[in-house]
């Protein structure tokens, strides 16, 4: 389903990965670990086509980095989700308006909205706080409702960017089981993180370490 | 429809949202309308003013004393008979006596025993005509006919209001276009400020999938809405400068403004339009 081929990227002059080959299954979960600035990042901005090889190419389903043109990309998106460190949830706007953003997007009917974002926000344990605003939820709350974002589009794929990184350790790993329990349902989920003490929480997952751009080792 | 509805709700509430930077789009805006507006308004009088100006230049004829009644009834015939004239008032002795007493206050027969005022014709050219080389032609033409004793016109009048209508006309023009361009750049870098502020709003749209049409449309919504708003106050702030100058301040400045409902329409169209394109092109630059 993803296709990295030999792609060099390099990110604001930065070094950003060389020769990355790897590929993710449907349905799996992947762990990219490595230390901060190893190009975790990096490969998921190429993923989501927000950055693009200098050289190879990176394939997802059907979209190829390298003949995709620019308006093919929101429809690209809309099969992966995403969920960053720092939650990104449009602040004027509660948990079920930012879900629903992401549904209104893709001209879903408002019947068929509503009735999503429902069942997306119970199925991460926010059924009761649909019409509370980012600041009046917690760290862990907030980042639930980027994964309900993200999962309410039904994605092939949910890309997380150190997902846990603004959370304490017990609702990292009440975080953690959230994704493996969507996991478990089809979606194939790629966690970024330097956090290896999550890795023993989804048993059977993948492990691609990356150093200073490079693959050290997939598991 | 679905979609329709969020984008125009997207766009009202956006309005709301942007508070300060909104607020402020809408003020410079208007500032900028205002000043075009004035701008307009004074361009316009100010080459109407010109206008009226030429309009009241004449060129008087002055026949000999002794012409007859059938050489001036055939010199008022060519006159009539000249495409380049307008309108031809003959003033007879008689009449010069009774104009000369209403603008010296003297009787001309209390200071001579006879009326020296020879019959005479006051032209007024057609607008086409009214400069220095067609008025030098026709009194050249003129003051070899027969009976004619004398032309006169206000030649350094003439000359003066050539040299300085090209000036004013340079000046009034250059002064419209600037204010016209100075607004349109503070409407597009006004609009700019405002779409920055949420440009975050633009960045997660695009991340969840939105094309750039999608992004775009509230934002023009909003940019218009804002025009349309601004362009109102503006109408309003010059009707109400001009009701004022009109109705308490005419009598001191010599100078009432007939302004029609179109240019209130004019105003508010043209400050729509700036919204619009405005945010248009402030978008395109956060879609790249």
């Amino acid at each position: 389903m993803i296709n990295f081929i030999n792609v060099d990227c390099t990110f604001r002059k930065k070094a950003g990965v060389k020769n990355i080959n790897f590929s993710v299954n449907s349905g799996e979960f992947v762990f990219l670990t490595g230390p901060s600035g190893a190009g975790k990042s990096t490969i998921l901005r190429l993923i989501y086509m927000d950055l693009f090889p200098e050289k190879g190419k990176v394939i997802i389903r059907n979209y190829n980095s390298s003949s995709i043109r620019d308006r093919e990309i929101p429809y690209l998106r809309r099969k992966v989700g995403m969920v960053f460190q720092d939650f990104r949830l449009l602040s004027d706007r509660n948990a079920y308006q930012n879900v629903a953003l992401s549904l209104y997007v893709s001209h879903y009917k408002t019947s068929e909205i509503k009735k999503r974002v429902y069942e997306v926000l119970n199925q991460v344990g926010l059924g009761h706080r649909v019409h509370y605003r980012p600041y009046e939820l917690s760290g862990g709350e907030q980042q639930r409702v980027a994964i309900a974002r993200a999962l309410v589009k039904e994605p092939v794929v949910i890309l997380a960017d150190e997902p846990t990184g603004n959370l304490d350790p017990k609702v990292s790993i009440e975080l953690m089981n959230l994704l493996n329990k969507i996991n478990k349902r089809g979606t194939a989920i790629i966690v970024a993180t330097h956090n290896y003490s999550l890795i023993p929480r989804v048993p059977g997952a993948r492990l691609i370490q990356i150093d200073e751009g490079k693959i050290v080792s997939i598991t | 429809m679905t979609v329709f509805w969020f984008l125009v709700r997207e766009g009202l509430k956006g309005l709301i949202r942007s508070k300060y930077s909104g607020a402020f789009s809408i003020i410079i805006i208007a500032i900028s309308l205002i000043l075009v507006g004035f701008g307009y308004v004074g361009a316009r009088d100010t080459l109407f003013l010109v206008d009226n100006i030429r309009a009241q230049f004449d060129v008087d004829i002055f026949l000999h004393e002794t012409a007859s009644d059938k050489e001036i009834n055939n010199f008022e015939a060519l006159l009539d008979s000249m495409i380049e004239i307008q309108k031809v008032h003959y003033i007879s002795p008689e009449k010069a006596a009774v104009k000369f007493k209403k603008e010296f206050g003297e009787d001309i027969f209390d200071m001579l025993d006879y009326n020296p005022l020879p019959p005479s014709f006051t032209i007024s050219l057609k607008p086409i005509y009214r400069n220095l080389t067609s008025v030098e032609g026709i009194a050249s033409i003129l003051s070899k006919k027969p009976g004619v004793d004398e032309v006169k016109y206000r030649k350094k009048f003439l000359i003066l209001l050539e040299k300085y209508q090209r000036i004013i006309l340079i000046t009034v023009v250059s002064v419209f276009a600037f204010l016209a361009l100075l607004s349109i750049i503070l409407t597009s870098n006004s609009i700019k400020m405002t779409i920055f502020s949420r440009r975050e709003v633009i960045s997660t749209m695009k991340l969840v999938g939105a094309t750039n049409s999608f992004v775009r449309w509230p934002f023009v919504i909003e940019g218009t809405l804002q025009g349309f708003i601004a362009s109102c106050l503006a109408a309003l702030f010059i009707y109400g400068v001009f009701y004022l100058l009109n109705n308490y301040l005419q009598t001191v400045i010599e100078y009432k403004a007939i302004i029609s409902y179109r240019f209130y329409i004019g105003i508010v169209i043209s400050g729509t339009l700036m919204g619009l394109i405005g945010s248009r092109r402030a978008i395109r630059k956060f879609l790249k």
